[in-house]
């Protein structure tokens, strides 16, 4: 299996470990995983990273994972890399915010393996 | 036109108040990140003790409909093991990833408990985390409509959470 480039953005950086190790936990093994801290940061990074899959929190310092979706299509950043919101921002209207935006799905925090296999997974085997 | 009135979030209210509640958002957060299940302890003093290395203490305001705050609080031992658990690291002091942790799990579980209540879900916000670290201080909230503070614990590990909440608001109506 060819390595698997995902991009991973959320504040917290323990957040952000958990988040990796789930994934390799999930079957996504060998994987090269990016870190940002927030959205802004995640840009400048996809500017020179190619990845197959972005993982991010909503609620981020400085621009927060809604925003950083909008300019990720408005500036055509990794075009046709599905996106993962992974967030405790679970309501109806924040789900809807998040795909009218372009995310693919909404996963809440806390989140299982399970989640991860089910709804992450088939994202790569599409893209 | 959708509109939540006072009466709703009031009837809403006891909700809020029960501690089964609190303890279903425990047992998710828990059993989800940290692969365990904890009980609830009936002498929440218990688990303020052994923190003569210190107490770690995170807090999430809630904002909207509702303003108040959820404070999750534990000795800095207890802060090593469940970051570590969590994480699948170990930790040897109390450093910038566990405060991290901690404000996360205090995260994690302010959003389970607001999203057992719709009304909340769709009109209480969170803020980021907050965390301190440190011996012989305390928290104090001012203007509580009621709060809750319970005690859990697992293994020889115990923290104590609590959802404090005052000034129920009328959200403002709005078109669906």
């Amino acid at each position: 299996m060819s390595e698997v480039r995902v991009l991973i953005v959320d504040d917290s950086s323990v957040m952000r470990k958990i988040v990796e190790r789930s994934l390799r936990q999930a079957g996504l093994d060998p994987l090269l995983a990016y870190e940002a801290s927030n959205g802004a940061d995640a840009l400048e990074t996809l500017k020179s990273k190619p990845v197959d899959l972005i993982l991010t929190d909503i609620n981020m310092p400085s621009m927060d994972g809604l925003e950083f979706l909008r300019q990720l299509r408005s500036q055509a950043l990794a075009p046709g890399v599905p996106v993962v919101m992974i967030t405790t921002e679970a309501s109806l209207d924040r789900a809807k915010e998040a795909l009218a935006a372009g995310a693919q799905y909404f996963i809440p925090k806390p989140f299982s393996i399970e989640q991860i296999k089910a709804r992450v997974l088939p994202l790569l085997k599409t893209a | 036109m959708e509109c939540i009135t006072p009466q709703s979030l009031r009837e809403a209210h006891p909700a809020l108040c029960d501690p089964r509640n609190l303890d279903a958002s425990i047992e998710e957060v828990f059993s989800m990140m940290l692969g365990v299940s904890c009980t609830r302890m009936a002498d929440a003093s218990v688990a303020d003790g052994q923190t003569d290395q210190g107490t770690v203490t995170a807090v999430i305001g809630l904002g909207g409909v509702v303003s108040g705050a959820c404070v999750f609080r534990c000795s800095a031992r207890a802060a090593l093991r469940l970051v570590g658990r969590m994480a699948g690291m170990s930790f040897s002091e109390v450093d910038e990833m566990v405060e991290d942790g901690i404000g996360e799990i205090c995260n994690m579980v302010a959003g389970a408990w607001r999203n057992r209540v719709p009304e909340l879900a769709a009109h209480c916000g969170l803020s980021v985390p907050a965390v301190v670290f440190g011996k012989e201080y305390d928290l104090h909230m001012q203007s509580l409509e009621f709060q809750l503070r319970c005690a859990y614990g697992f293994e020889d590990v115990a923290f104590t959470v609590a959802i404090a909440c005052g000034g129920l608001q009328q959200p403002k109506s709005r078109a669906i």
